[in-house]
């Protein structure tokens, strides 16, 4: 983000914000969500109105500063648009999905996820063949499919929203309420930001790497969908309708993708760091990025997620004061949320002051990522607390 | 050099106790800080914290759960060592801001541009050439260009002639670090005042014991009252509709104390909607805050995530339960020879002494439910859609006799379909630890138990069934007088036999007074004359109904499974407890909502805190502090004819030293390298 502007702060080519696409762009953006707007504008608070400006001032800008995301956002845009237009003509849900080819095997909220699924495993796999086989063909395939799978969980996202709707006004919610949903709010999430760093730092051998957590996370939920059957849309409980939860979980899990991102570099780091001491000319080490660009790759993840995880655990303690009558109650969830910032902002510490670079950091992120877990799913599994939703 | 370093090391301070200082303010000290905190709170999640002892004895053992309470880990976030700790993150991070600020201050103001050539040369980033411009060209060139990048510019002119531009972007990164530090301090300053020290307090001062009876406000000392000086609280209350309160209950150790408001909440109404799961789909209650000082009260409805504000006060939904609906009882002398039962009006929580010809009893009723949602079978899924329904109301009571033995029952006001009939329910248990046994009592063709006391009471009274008995049975020639009572007076004991023990009570006195080789011929026996007798006094029954029924032929299915289901139910009677049946007639539903009210004044320190912390990371991570000195100096040239050119150093500092900036750099010496009027164009 900031480095891509002062990266080329004295280039003249830079400060071409204003060009016609980014303007396009923009105009794109306002429509839509005015379009939103004005078709469930009825059903919003005036929380709601301004967490959707904010959001279109945020994809705006996002887009701006990383224009491959336009592309992505408008294929979101028009396949959900579709999908929810099939519904539209078709009525109800159920025999909608029977009926309507495109919905039935391509863009039902099942659907659309499944595809997800599919295509993250399958770029991992590539990812990993294209640093095997040195391709930078395969390498670009493996992108494309990452790109796409990140575009079929936000439209299988924005399609459930819809369909909660459809089974029961009172059902509505927004797919981010139970841990099936929140897992694709993860992998998408994760994706997007690891695609960005993929751009930025021109580099596709750490795909295959961060993938890895991506299809952990898609086994879990295939698993939950065909033992636990999660994915059937159920109605919030009360504490869980308010639209602090819109802007509280989103936040929590750009943190626990940006952690994750950092883990699987630092993994990626060991790695390379253990092959390259043995023998510094292996193909291998020369593949892979300079292990400076991974540290700092690492150390901008972490950031990135300390800087989000921090507004998220501020707006949980914030909900919590609305919901629970007490913005901290020592429930495991926040506890959990706290041990994780703690520990990053000890990680920050070590790598501002003693300077501690590479090995030892690269091991703690790792470590980290444990700790992240145990506080994303852990805690659901093994503490009960306030945070009833999604247990296992 | 020197000044250019400052960014680290501390001023030197000659005081003794700087080591002290030196230590808190130690970056080591932070991150043990940091890890020690987590690792508490790891180990308050992992053991569930404020149980009861007793809870913890179990799961521990007397020693174990012991010194777990000595080392405070069942109240870790209360708990002296990690408040202590705490504390000391507030320290050392005070410390370390206080320590950090003047050389930051001096960071944010300083551009250091009297750096000497040599101080540039030593800077991580620098290079030297030569252009052909001139020096005031190359210099205005230098400063357009670095304000244009949006760098502080100040140039300096040295005494040997020569020129440097010193620029600074990003000071506001040093900001950032203030901005953090300073609001953990607020954070835990906001925290610290919605604490319990002044109750922590109190109570080391011995005014302040928790009450642990539950007992009536009236009687709860004042040793175990707050008033208004408690500044900070998070309490609940129970208020049924209808009614008001002007105290809060505090949880405290294994107590509770009595928080005095200083105003009234009256609950109008409380609302429970449901999805059609059966799942609450919201809780809300309708609320009138008077206090003094408001001319007007404050109505206003309050649900889960919509709390009410007053003042430094709010007031949440969090809980409900029953507040004593209002029940119309019917109840039922199991024994009576004849239908005489009684009324009775009573209320939930409320106890009822009951005087009956078998001994004195007290009912207990504990609970009222509007609604039972069960899940549906399948064919109910298949018709209504619905995944559970819905069995309506039911109440639970306690029956206790003069021994203080207690029957609890579970009893359900309506009729639920079973194997295609319709019966009521009633559970029965004498232990909370086992599962209820229920009491099938059949529905009659009106879908109501009358038919099912009538009968009863039939079989209870050994007269009326004598004369019915006679009838149904009348006597014949062939048999003698004699023969012909015993068998009627057989008939009624075993009726009665069969009502007191059920029908394994006639197999019990068939095995105690028959010799083995006739028991099978006479428990046969006993049976067949125990079922003419049952159906001729139900046969009786029906013709009292007005139907015209002789004999068996003329007996509806409907009214022959009945009986069955009847017999079953008589049969299984004599282990219902003492010998009433309580039928729920009406009732007025009473619910009482659970309030959480809370006073926390540390709650907008908190929340100020947060916002600084938030932007203040925002400021270290994404605003970067680089400098940029730009040393011009023209070259003096022996030969006058060959054109001045001047020759230029340029040096760059990163504060946070990234792979980006050689790149940067570069760039940055290409730009300046460029020639002068490409630039103005
Ligand atoms: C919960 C407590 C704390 C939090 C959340 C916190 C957070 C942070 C963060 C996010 C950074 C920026 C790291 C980076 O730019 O990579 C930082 C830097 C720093 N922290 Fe802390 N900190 C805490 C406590 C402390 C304490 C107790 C000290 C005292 C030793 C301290 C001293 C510093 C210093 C000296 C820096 C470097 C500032 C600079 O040079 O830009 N911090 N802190």
């Amino acid at each position: 983000m900031h480095t891509n502007s002062v990266t080329n702060e004295f280039n003249s080519s830079e400060k071409k914000h204003f060009d016609l696409r980014n303007i396009v762009w923009a105009i794109f953006v306002i429509a839509s969500s005015l379009i939103g707007w004005n078709q469930y504008g009825a059903l919003m608070d005036y929380y709601e109105d301004s967490i959707l400006a904010g959001a279109t001032i945020g994809l705006i800008w996002l887009g701006v500063t990383w224009r491959s995301f336009q592309p992505a956002a408008v294929a979101v845009a028009l396949l959900s648009l579709l999908a929810i237009y099939t519904y539209q003509s078709h009525g109800n849900v159920i025999s909608a999905n029977e009926q309507a080819f495109f919905l039935k095997y391509l863009i039902s909220s099942q659907s659309a996820i499944m595809w997800m699924n599919a295509l993250f495993v399958l770029a991992t796999v590539t990812y990993f063949f294209a640093l095997y086989q040195k391709s930078e063909f395969t390498g670009k395939v493996a992108t494309s499919m990452v790109w796409s799978a990140a575009v079929f969980g936000l439209v299988g996202m924005m399609v459930r929203w819809r369909e909660s709707y459809i089974i029961n006004v009172d059902y509505g919610h927004i797919p981010v309420s139970s841990l099936y949903e929140v897992f694709i709010l993860f992998v998408v999430i994760t994706a997007l930001i690891y695609l960005y760093y993929e751009q930025k730092y021109k580099t596709r051998t750490l795909g295959g790497f961060v993938m890895l957590v991506v299809s952990a996370a898609v086994a879990f939920i295939l698993w939950y969908t065909f033992d636990k059957q999660a994915h059937v849309i159920q109605p919030l409980v009360p504490a869980l309708k308010s639209w602090w939860m819109k802007i509280h979980v989103p936040a929590n899990f750009i943190g626990y993708g940006t952690f994750s991102i950092a883990a699987m570099v630092g993994l990626a780091y060991l790695i390379t760091s253990k092959i390259a001491q043995k023998n510094p000319e292996s193909g291998f080490v020369k593949r892979m990025p300079s292990l400076e660009l991974m540290d700092d790759l690492m150390y901008k993840a972490i950031s990135l997620g300390f800087a989000f995880f921090t507004i998220a655990t501020v707006l949980g303690a914030m909900w919590a004061a609305e919901a629970w009558g007490g913005y901290w109650s020592w429930d495991p969830k926040e506890t959990w949320a706290l041990i994780v910032w703690l520990n990053y902002a000890a990680w920050l510490h070590i790598r501002m002051s003693k300077g501690w670079r590479g090995t030892p950091m690269a091991w703690w992120a790792l470590i980290g990522l444990l700790v992240t877990t145990f506080a994303f799913l852990g805690v659901n599994m093994f503490l009960s607390g306030l945070h009833s939703y999604g247990t296992l | 050099m020197t000044q250019t370093e400052i960014s680290k090391t501390p001023p030197p301070s000659p005081k003794k106790n700087k080591i002290l200082v030196d230590f808190l303010g130690s970056m080591n000290l932070a991150v043990t800080l940091l890890v020690m905190l987590s690792i508490a709170s790891v180990i308050g999640t992992v053991l569930k914290q404020n149980e009861t002892t007793q809870d913890y004895i179990i799961k521990f053992g007397p020693f174990w759960s012991d010194v777990f309470n000595s080392l405070g880990l069942f109240h870790v976030y209360g708990a002296a060592w990690f408040v202590l700790v705490l504390l000391f993150l507030l320290l050392s991070t005070s410390v370390c801001v206080t320590r950090n600020t003047p050389t930051f201050i001096k960071d944010i103001k300083q551009y250091s541009e009297k750096l000497s050539l040599t101080a540039l040369q030593h800077q991580p980033n620098h290079t030297t050439f030569e252009s052909n411009y001139s020096a005031e060209a190359e210099l205005q060139h230098a400063q357009t260009l670095l304000s244009k990048n949006g760098y502080k510019v100040k140039t300096h002119h040295r005494d040997d002639g020569s020129v440097t531009v010193a620029g600074l972007k990003g000071r506001w990164n040093r900001l950032g670090y203030f901005f953090t530090h300073i609001s953990i301090i607020v954070i835990c300053l906001g925290a610290l005042l919605d604490s319990n020290l002044l109750l922590k307090f109190r109570e080391l001062s011995g005014n302040l014991i928790p009450e642990t009876r539950t007992v009536s406000l009236d009687e709860v000392p004042q040793t175990a009252w707050m008033g208004p000086e408690n500044l900070s609280f998070r309490g609940s209350v129970n208020v049924p509709e209808g009614q008001k309160t002007d105290v809060l209950f505090l949880p405290y150790e294994d107590g509770y104390l009595v928080q005095k408001l200083p105003f009234t909440v009256e609950v109008k109404d409380f609302r429970i909607e449901y999805y059609d799961t059966g799942m609450p789909k919201s809780f809300e209650s309708d609320l009138i805050l008077t206090a003094p000082e408001l001319d007007k009260p404050i109505v206003q409805t309050i649900a889960v995530n919509h709390p009410l504000y007053y003042k430094n006060y709010a007031i949440y939904q969090s809980s409900f339960g029953d507040g004593g609906s209002i029940l119309n009882l019917k109840v039922h002398p199991l024994l009576s020879p004849i239908e005489n039962a009684i009324d009775l009006k009573t209320s939930v929580n409320k106890t009822e002494p009951l005087k009956t010809p078998v001994g004195r009893f007290n009912v207990e009723i504990n609970d009222f439910r509007l609604f039972n949602m069960v899940p549906a079978t399948e064919e109910e899924k298949a018709a209504t859609g619905k995944k559970f329904h819905n069995n309506g109301p039911s109440m639970v009571f306690k029956v206790r006799n003069e021994q203080g033995k207690a029957w609890e029952y579970d009893s359900y006001m309506m009729p639920s379909l079973q194997e295609g009939r319709w019966f009521f329910m009633t559970g029965v248990r004498t232990m909370n630890s086992e599962p209820f046994r229920y009491l099938f009592i059949p529905a009659d063709g009106n879908k109501q138990k009358d038919r099912f006391f009538k009968f009863l009471a039939l079989v209870n009274n050994p007269v009326e069934s004598a004369k019915i008995l006679t009838q149904s049975f009348p006597k014949t020639d062939q048999v003698e007088e004699k023969t012909y009572e015993l068998q009627i007076r057989l008939m009624q004991q075993l009726l009665s036999l069969f009502r007191s023990k059920g029908f394994d009570g006639i197999t019990q006195f068939v095995n105690k007074n028959v010799p083995k080789e006739e028991r099978e011929k006479v428990s046969d026996y006993y049976f067949s004359q125990t079922s003419f007798a049952l159906q001729s006094l139900y046969l009786n029954t029906l013709q009292q109904e007005g139907k015209k029924v002789v004999q068996d032929q003329d007996i509806s299915d409907f009214d022959k499974r009945w009986f069955e289901d009847a017999l079953n139910a008589l049969n299984s009677l004599p282990h219902f407890g003492p010998p009433m049946y309580f039928e729920m007639k009406s009732f007025k539903q009473i619910q009482a909502t659970g309030l959480q009210i809370t006073k926390s004044p540390g709650k907008d320190v908190v929340y100020f805190g947060s916002a600084m912390l938030i932007i203040g990371v925002f400021f270290l991570f994404y605003v970067r502090q680089k400098r940029i000195w730009v040393n011009i100096r023209s070259k003096q040239s022996d030969d006058s004819n060959e054109a001045k050119s001047t020759e230029i150093t340029v040096a760059g500092r990163d504060k946070k030293p990234l792979p980006e900036t050689e790149t940067e750099f570069n760039a940055l010496v290409e730009a300046i390298r460029q020639p002068v009027n490409k630039q103005t164009d």
